[in-house]
């Protein structure tokens, strides 16, 4: 990556930290796996979003981990809607 | 006490039971756990093993606080129940049953639960680490008593309720109680088991959310009213208290 992104975090109540492209990843991949999604299909819809958000990411200044949370559900909705639906919900589980 | 007494003894309990069982926290910590589970790539027989660990921990802690009171009740309280209990568990179960229409859930998103964060956040936190079954059996254990805010009306007055009647029908109530009340958190425990997507289960629960509501603090409310009635007002007319 060329410049440090920062991520603001959720309600502002946590300190801001730079955009982690491994973390975004490893969160999605965690979503997908979550609804039983065989590990190839995983893998790739991963890779796709990540690269896409990454690109979005890339042109702001900084963002909120909840606009991150908006677009990857919107991306991987294409790919897998049902991790997608997981993504964005399982913050509101509890 | 007659047997057609103690029918409708039993009868109550089971209505107090089906209340405690409309209340979600458990389930939501249950799914929460699976979820994680899932996600770690987790083998299906130690899921299995998690969500065994994990119901068996809520099954003791409501067998232990129905118990518990039970006996609590039972030592304070020598001959004929006085009308005060009885007052104090249908007041609790009727402002109960008001709250949760009004406050069970918090805005109009997911699942989210009208209970203090630092129980959630603790909840939440757990469900993530928890990776052996004797973890998820703690975590059941203290799933139930962060549901005590909505659970124990029910608990109190099912408790007045079982301790006039024999020790046999007492234990009988007992696991009963815990059994119905547990069995929303046994068919999710094995929906999850047998391969049912996390995502469908919390979407059905998303959907029907607000009819849950209604039901937990409708049910309340009744019985609130049903034992008050039963207890007080029959009662005093017939010279009872």
């Amino acid at each position: 990556m060329g410049r440090a992104i920062d991520v603001v975090k959720r309600s502002g109540k946590r300190k801001s930290e730079a955009f982690d492209i491994d973390k975004l990843s490893r969160s999605i991949h965690l979503a997908c796996m979550s609804v039983r999604t065989p590990e190839g299909e995983a893998e790739s819809a991963t890779s796709h979003v990540a690269g896409i958000v990454t690109l979005w990411v890339e042109k702001k200044p900084a963002v909120t981990s909840d606009d991150i949370r908006r677009q990857v559900a919107g991306h991987l909705h294409r790919y897998h809607p049902e991790a997608a639906y997981y993504y964005l919900h399982q913050r509101s589980i509890l | 006490m007659t047997s057609v007494d103690t029918y409708i003894s039993l009868s109550v309990v089971i209505l107090a039971a089906f209340i405690h069982a409309s209340f979600q926290l458990s389930i939501s910590v249950l799914t929460l756990m699976s979820g994680h589970a899932l996600g770690r790539k987790t083998a299906r027989h130690r899921l299995i093993n998690l969500i065994g660990g994990y119901l068996f921990g809520a099954t003791v802690m409501t067998t232990l606080l129905l118990t518990f009171v039970a006996y609590l009740f039972g030592s304070l309280i020598t001959g004929p129940i006085p009308g005060l209990w009885w007052a104090i568990g249908c007041g609790a179960a009727v402002g109960v049953g008001v709250s949760v229409w009004l406050f069970y859930y918090r805005g109009q998103l997911g699942t989210v639960l009208w209970i203090p964060r630092g129980f959630a956040q603790h909840l939440d936190s757990r469900s993530k680490a928890t990776k052996s079954a004797t973890e998820s059996f703690s975590l059941g254990l203290s799933s139930i008593l962060s549901e005590m805010l909505f659970i124990f009306a029910p608990i109190f007055l099912a408790a007045l309720i079982l301790i006039p009647l024999s020790p046999d029908m007492q234990l009988f109530g007992i696991l009963l109680y815990a059994t119905v009340s547990l069995l929303p958190l046994y068919i999710i425990g094995l929906l999850i088991g047998s391969g049912h997507k996390i995502s469908h289960i919390q979407r059905w629960r998303e959907r029907n959310k607000r009819f849950l509501q209604f039901a937990a603090g409708s049910g309340l409310f009744l019985l609130g009213l049903y034992v008050y009635n039963e207890k007080i007002i029959v009662a005093s007319m017939l010279g009872g208290l």
